[in-house]
């Protein structure tokens, strides 16, 4: 072990002053008195230092020192060197806290730290301004105390998706979107977004979506009965024929979109979950097949191995069933086959459309729900489409707390679930046998 | 005999039982809060399905009033609050009576807004009732945020509100004997119109309720029937002594 110097020195300081008591002590006579007496010089020495030590751990500046080197200069020189460094870092920390507060401060959006009891930890301006909080009296609160719509309290809980729209507390006709993202151990991190332009521009759109098709309905009825009344009369020249029944057919396709769109913006208007009328699925489903089998398209199979009933508004499971029913026989050759399936899973139950026709290519799997997409535009417009049945089977089913999943394979064939929740499935056996 | 802080309890449990009542009688509030709005919508917009679902989800309202009385009661009997505690107990079961009466005169503001979604609307769309809506929503928003915050002094602006809401539904009263005498087609309307006004103004009358009991809950003294510049002294005065305190 090798002493650093600065302990050296001290010690050699130490001993050359024990060295000159005991020599003036052996010159002089008594001895003990001169070694008392260095130890007493000594120990003042220490004791000076370490008063202006304490005084300087206590923050104060000048030391007066009597040396420049060894050991007591450079204690002092590290304590102020660790403390330079603890006043830098405390700048940083300054600096950067400065930093933070001013950039969360400038965003629009509301961010609000919640702890696992839903207490209110910190929030930003943004959220201040958007939910009308107060730093003197909110921090510790409970944030489902200040924003109490049972919707949200209900989110807040467990959250799931990507956020609820509220309305705002503070301004009337605002409304807000708030996501809930946990993170840590058990904090959460609330985002709070003022999203009422989004709201009105979206309404806009419903609303003239559904004003122009009602609109144009009328018209197109007058158009469709005077080509009806042409086609069936004889006073039409034989060239004239076959553009007539072409008018026809596309006036036709032009209503049925029309009412598509009408169906659309009606599903789309209701936020509300759908009724819970009690519908018998599996006589809706013959139904639907006894209309869509056609001698000349593929073979349409009925398989129904569960005797479940939804709860639900028929006219939209109808619409649902319907449109992937028609879909699949529309797009799978004549020699393919269609199956239609109604089984229950769990208690849950599923309704699935397995066909071999020509199938989606796989990216573009997520886009088929789109409105107007079309994987292949001129055979699907050919095939007599609107290229909205999918958009009106998502909202519907979602209007039934319904999953939609699509499995499909180019030139293999595709397969549509719906599969509906349980508390929207009744069985009937059940049904029977509790009565019973 | 101010309530600083509801967070300090020896035993944990009892502090658990009355936050977590707390928390319930806000979660009532929202759920008031939706009935309120949801009847407003259905009077604006002529909706009278909407007016009927408001009239039918009445219950819940009445179910969460059951449990948190029970809450209530359990509590009382079993942990014997005193002081502060005793308070918050006691403005909890005055202050959910209220809730449920707010949600009461929601339920009839949405029979009668079906029912008046059924016949002619005047040109005004039921301006003066929807402004007195508006007032009304406000303060019921009021109360529950000063419940939720301890706030004496939002309490106070809640209950100086209610004057200005008795004001409207006076003038809504007059305005509506002149349209009846002008026109008794419409009497069976504008009586609708009334009870309407009626029910918007009793829901003022209950918000007030509840920001006095917070004032109760916080500060101790009982501010009922005594006037509201005696409410302000009151109020004044708890809020220097809390400050003493601290």
């Amino acid at each position: 072990m090798t002493l650093p110097s600065r302990w050296t020195s001290q010690i050699a300081a130490l001993a050359a002053l024990l060295m000159a008591a005991l020599f003036f002590g052996w010159w002089f006579g008594g001895t003990g008195w001169w070694v008392a007496g260095a130890t007493l010089l000594y120990l003042a020495f220490t004791l000076r230092h370490l008063y202006w030590l304490d005084r300087a751990l206590d923050g104060h500046r000048r030391v007066p020192l009597f040396e420049t080197r060894g050991l007591w200069a450079e204690i002092f020189a590290r304590v102020e060197k660790l403390r330079a460094k603890a006043r830098n870092r405390k700048k940083k920390y300054h600096r950067l806290l400065r930093e933070v507060r001013e950039s969360t401060g400038a965003l629009s959006d509301g961010g609000i730290i919640l702890n696992a009891d839903h207490e209110i930890m910190w929030f930003n301006p943004a959220a201040a301004r958007l939910l009308g909080l107060s730093q003197a009296t909110d921090i510790g609160n409970r944030l489902d105390n200040l924003l109490r719509h049972p919707d949200f309290v209900t989110y807040l809980k467990a959250p799931a998706g990507d956020g609820i729209t509220v309305a705002s507390p503070r301004r009337e006709g605002a409304w807000l979107h708030v996501q809930i993202i946990p993170y840590g151990t058990d904090q959460r991190l609330a985002i709070v977004r003022d999203v009422t332009n989004e709201k009105n521009v979206e309404r806009t759109r419903r609303d003239f979506v559904a004003n122009a098709s009602h609109e144009l309905r009328s018209p197109l009825t007058v158009i469709s009965g005077y080509l009806e009344a042409l086609r069936d009369t004889d006073d039409v020249p034989e060239t004239w024929r076959t553009p007539v029944a072409e008018m026809q057919r596309q006036a036709d396709r032009m209503a049925r979109i029309l009412r598509d769109l009408i169906e659309l913006s009606r599903l789309e208007s209701s936020d509300a979950a759908a009724a819970r009328d009690f519908v018998d699925v599996g006589s809706l489903l013959k139904q639907i097949v006894r209309e869509l089998g056609e001698p000349s398209g593929p073979k349409v199979e009925l398989a129904v191995t569960t005797d479940a009933a939804l709860l639900g508004k028929e006219s939209e499971l109808y619409s649902i069933f319907h449109n992937l029913v028609h879909n699949a026989v529309r797009f799978t050759p004549p020699s393919g086959r269609v199956e239609v399936v109604w089984r229950a899973a769990g208690g849950a139950a599923v309704f699935e459309v397995v066909d071999t026709g020509i199938g989606i290519p796989e990216e573009q799997i997520p886009r088929v729900t789109e409105r107007f997409y079309r994987v292949d535009p001129g055979r699907s417009r050919a095939s007599g489409g609107t290229g909205l049945g999918l958009a009106i089977v998502k909202h519907a089913l979602q209007r039934h707390e319904g999953e939609l999943t699509i499995v499909s394979r180019e030139g293999e064939g595709s397969t549509f679930s719906c599969k509906f929740p349980k508390d929207r499935v009744v069985f009937r056996s059940d049904a029977a046998r509790a009565v019973l | 005999m101010e309530v600083e802080d509801l967070g300090h309890h020896i035993s944990r449990r009892f502090n658990e039982d009355l936050e977590r009542v707390r928390n319930a009688v806000l979660s009532m509030g929202g759920l008031v809060e939706e009935q309120l709005e949801r009847a407003i919508k259905a009077l604006s917009e002529g909706d009278s399905q909407l007016g009927l679902k408001v009239a039918e989800d009445d219950v819940k309202v009445n179910r969460m009033e059951v449990r948190i009385d029970e809450e209530c009661s359990r509590i009382l009997a079993t942990r014997a609050p005193t002081a502060g505690d005793l308070r918050l107990v006691i403005a909890i079961i005055k202050t959910i009576t209220d809730l449920e009466r707010i949600g009461d005169e929601a339920e009839k503001i949405g029979v009668l807004a079906a029912r008046l979604a059924s016949v002619e609307r005047p040109p005004t769309n039921y301006r003066e009732l929807r402004n007195l809506a508006r007032h009304v929503k406000l303060m019921v928003h009021g109360s529950l945020n000063a419940f939720a915050r301890l706030d004496t002094k939002g309490a106070l602006e809640v209950v100086k509100a209610d004057n200005a809401v008795d004001e409207e539904y006076e003038s809504i009263y007059r305005q509506s004997i002149t349209l009846m005498t002008e026109d008794s087609r419409a009497i069976t309307r504008v009586l609708d119109m009334i009870w309407m006004g009626r029910a918007l103004e009793r829901i003022g009358d209950h918000a007030k309720n509840i920001c006095e009991y917070v004032i109760f809950m916080v500060h101790g003294r009982d501010v009922r029937h005594i006037g509201l510049k005696n409410i302000e002294d009151e109020v004044e005065q708890g809020a220097r002594r809390v400050e003493s305190r601290s």
